[in-house]
């Protein structure tokens, strides 16, 4: 959907043509009852199977677990950390943790997999500053073997962050120590190590891999076998596609069998193709809700800096529309919460504070909050201007060209907005200029998320959207809250709520910020979007999980893997 | 004297072009010109007066969700957005007109300029500015667009056609240059030359006249390159920032996967009115060409 990006991808693709001819000759047919073909991780030609480079190949990039493995799965459906390498993470006291690694892990290569090795791997980021997970050791200040299969973390007493330190513990892929001690000694930064020949601890090896394709084949002697059993699929191939379009046809003709795609209307292929292809539910929304996409505002911008406006803004809005146009139904119309109602972040989400300070989409609401609270009147031209004579409008709202849904949606959030007395326009630059307007706050409106579904959310949502510590004024580069918005509760409650243990406490924490939020409004979630697509077609493989057979989570990534252990052949 | 010959000049011009235009007159009729003409005005009429016969103001309100398909309320069905289908097909072929209007005028006009200024100077100018033409043709016309395109942050509809007609000249160019090249030696020409008459008069009123045939027609094939080339550039979404065009249609059609999705009525209609454009604008060229071309008529 990037076109320009797809233009110089298909230009690159070009010249490599040549050179990776040899590597595509060497595919070789695989029995289609033993192969699972997915689709939707991989964009682009190979570049490396180094887990710690910023663009790794499927399967090394993102918390894939066929080739590298994390010591947790995150599961989106339950919201916890299920066992991979680790059988057992234990809560030693407010400041501790321990991890107990399984019985008998191994790598692909013999080698037994021990305590040293994830010593090994966490302890590569004190040293070298290009691995993205440099920040857990802002939150930990040890890490240490307390036995042949235990590690006790000692958090930071003035960082108690333990959210944050359980995300690190399920998507840091563990590494080889016996391989890669020489690459981390050696010149070239571990980010730019290229790896050809990975050895993991996963079920899967690398079987080839060309411009066409990634090939794995499963390793059966894979350490996991007695606790897990083996993955069905003898071999997973990812063929590379070149956009969504082909992607999504090759689901629909049975040639992918798990996609991870935006596939708009994706309900039409069984209701009105009858084809076997599922969703993780069978009606509205279709899958999870697992981020949200937000509205953000430049509070310091004339008329937007006044909450009143920004509320009648919220109340201009058609939720519903957004939902069944911009995100194809997959999302029901949006709680006014930074907090998902569902999956692991529901036991947070206070409702009755929702529908008493929240808003939907009602124009009627937004005349009388402008008209009788804020005193503006309309003017001939049908905009709004406040008592001071500022006129509301025009704003312009920022997406990024090609990010179709997120432009529909902003389309739809504009002319709700200019129909109801607030003028605004959009505009699509190219998604660098727009990271870039948005990280020095230049801009009146944009469309961005922040974290979606962790086992640190909803606390780094918050924090994201809340908190001004470590945001720069206005110009300089921002990585979290764009539109430097500020109160004096916040930092208090999101420590708080950091360090809190008790369940409780923790959905009062939260009820608070929340409030804070819907006092305030800086940002308005304008719909939701799943984590991960989930899409399967039953033509040669069956017993997919789904919300009837809810066996693994419909995820890919993380706990997606335990789907590849439900599934079967289908005879 | 020379005055006199002066005041003679756009008679002269004026007398081959009428003359020329009385004999082709005659074929001015002829089956496949009606066809494309009334095609033509149809496609025009839809475009410019459309919204306003079927009263409807706004292309981009929206009247219903994802897709929906063909209704009493939406003729033509919704888009990605929910847009009226039919209401975006008037005004995205206003805009594709409009946008070949001022590619093929620019284009026209530049390929004139170089064309006549090479094929009248001669010499050093003519190297040079025939250089300048056949560097620009070797450089494949779309990577130029991409890369302009690009390059500015907002594209208007004045501004995609100015960028579109900018590359587009070359062809003319070489042709009317040649044309030129023989003209100016035709005898009223020297005449008109031995009388004082500047260069650019000269060129104005001695060359241009006696090639507008072939003006006429290369802006036709212009015009129709300039709206095929909008398209190809909406669907690589470097099109118009706001507004609506076929090639937008087109593009948001391709992007949401009507296709797959069965929504015939997003892609099919768009496709169809270029193809009418198109069509139409080379019969128009193809007949003006029987018109202006005597050996083409007789046969």
């Amino acid at each position: 959907m990037k076109v320009r990006s797809t233009i110089a991808a298909l230009l690159g693709l070009l010249l490599i043509l040549s050179t990776a001819a040899p590597l595509a000759a060497q595919e070789e047919a695989l029995p289609r009852n033993e192969t699972l073909y997915v689709a939707g991780m991989q964009w682009g030609p190979f570049s490396t199977f180094n887990p710690l480079s910023p663009n790794p190949t499927w399967p090394s990039n993102g918390e894939n677990e066929y080739l590298y493995e994390t010591l947790f799965a995150f599961n989106i459906a339950t919201g916890n950390l299920d066992p991979l390498l680790a059988k057992e993470l234990t809560v030693v006291d407010a400041s501790t943790l321990e991890v107990t690694l399984q019985d008998g892990t191994a790598w692909q290569d013999g080698t037994p997999l021990t305590v040293d090795d994830v010593l090994f791997t966490y302890g590569l980021a004190q040293d070298h500053d290009d691995i993205d997970y440099v920040p857990f050791w802002s939150y930990v200040t040890e890490m240490t073997a307390t036995g042949d299969r235990t590690i006790q973390i000692k958090l930071d007493p003035a960082r108690l962050n333990i959210g944050l330190v359980k995300r690190y513990l399920s998507n840091v892929h563990i590494l080889p120590q016996h391989i890669w001690t020489e690459r981390a000694e050696g010149d070239t930064a571990l980010s730019q190590v290229v790896d050809e020949t990975p050895v993991g601890s996963g079920p899967y090896k690398v079987l080839d891999y060309s411009i066409e394709r990634i090939a794995l084949e499963r390793n059966d002697d894979y350490w996991g076998e007695p606790i897990f059993g083996l993955p069905a699929p003898h071999y997973i191939v990812h063929p590379i596609f070149e956009s969504n379009d082909a992607g999504n046809l090759a689901l629909q003709r049975g040639e992918v069998d798990l996609s991870q795609q935006f596939a708009p209307q994706i309900w039409k292929m069984w209701e009105d193709d009858g084809l076997p292809v599922g969703a993780w539910f069978t009606e509205e929304p279709y899958h999870i809700p697992g981020n949200i996409p937000l509205l953000h505002i430049n509070i310091s911008r004339p008329g937007l800096d006044d909450p009143l406006v920004r509320r009648a803004l919220a109340y201009s809005i058609n939720y519903a529309q957004i939902a069944a146009t911009a995100m194809s139904r997959y999302s029901i119309p949006v709680q006014p919460s930074l907090i998902i109602p569902s999956g692991g972040e529901e036991k947070y989400f206070d409702a009755d504070q929702v529908a008493e300070l929240g808003w939907e989409y009602n124009p009627e609401e937004t005349r009388r909050i402008l008209e009788e609270e804020v005193g503006a009147t309309k003017g001939d031209d049908g905009i709004y201007v406040l008592p001071d004579g500022t006129r509301l409008g025009p704003y312009t709202i920022l997406a990024s060209f090609g990010w179709t849904d997120w432009q529909t949606a902003v389309e739809i959030a504009a002319l709700n907005a200019t129909e109801a007395g607030i003028e605004v326009n959009t505009e699509y630059p190219e998604a660098p200029q727009v990271i870039e307007r948005r990280n020095v706050g230049d801009f009146d409106m944009l469309i961005w998320t922040h974290a979606g579904a962790t086992p640190a959310s909803p606390w780094q949502r918050f924090r994201d959207a809340l908190d001004i510590r470590d945001v720069p004024d206005f110009g300089g580069v921002a990585y979290w809250n764009w539109n430097r918005f500020s109160h004096p509760d916040v930092a208090d409650l999101l420590d708080q709520v950091a360090a809190a243990t008790d369940e409780e406490m923790q959905k009062e924490l939260y009820s608070k910020l929340d409030r804070i939020f819907l006092e305030n409004i800086p940002v308005i979630p304008l719909m939701y979007r799943p984590l991960e697509f989930y899409e399967y077609n039953e033509t040669y493989w069956t017993g997919f999980p789904n919300v009837n057979n809810p066996v693994a989570p419909p995820m890919h990534e993380e706990a997606g893997v335990e789907v590849l252990y439900v599934i079967t052949p289908n005879e | 004297m020379t005055a006199d010959l002066n005041l003679q000049k756009p008679s002269a011009g004026a007398r081959v072009w009428a003359t020329s235009l009385w004999h082709s007159l005659q074929s001015v009729f002829s089956p496949r010109f009606m066809f494309g003409f009334v095609l033509m005005l149809l496609l025009l009429a839809f475009g410019f007066l459309g919204p306003v016969i079927f009263n409807r103001d706004d292309p981009m309100e929206f009247v219903g969700l994802l897709y929906d398909p063909p209704s009493e309320e939406a003729w033509l069905g919704t888009d990605n957005f929910g847009h009226d289908v039919f209401t975006q097909l008037m005004y995205g072929t206003r805009t594709s007109i409009v946008i070949g209007l001022i590619a093929g005028s620019v284009a026209t006009v530049i390929g004139i300029l170089i064309g006549t200024v090479a094929g009248f100077q001669g010499g050093m100018v003519e190297e040079i500015l025939m250089a300048l033409t056949n560097i620009v043709i070797t450089i494949p016309s779309i990577v130029i667009l991409i890369l302009l395109s690009i390059a500015f942050k907002t594209r208007s509809i004045v501004g995609m056609g100015v960028i579109i007609g900018v590359t587009a000249w070359p062809w003319t160019a070489r042709a009317v240059r040649a044309q030129t090249s023989s003209l100016r030696t035709r005898e009223h020409v020297d005449v008109a030359r031995l009388s004082g008459t500047r260069t650019l008069s000269l060129i104005i009123w001695e060359i241009i006249p006696y090639m507008l045939s072939y003006i006429v027609m290369a802006f036709v094939l212009q015009l129709n390159s300039g709206i095929l080339q909008e398209a190809a550039l909406s669907m690589l979404g470097l099109g118009i920032d706001r507004g609506v065009s076929l090639g937008i249609m087109l593009q948001w059609a391709l992007l949401w996967e009507s296709v797959r999705t069965g929504a015939w009525w997003a892609f099919i209609p768009p496709t169809l009115f270029l193809t009418l454009i198109a069509f139409s604008l080379l019969l128009l060229q193809s007949s003006i060409d029987e018109i202006f071309n005597p050996r083409l008529r007789r046969s």
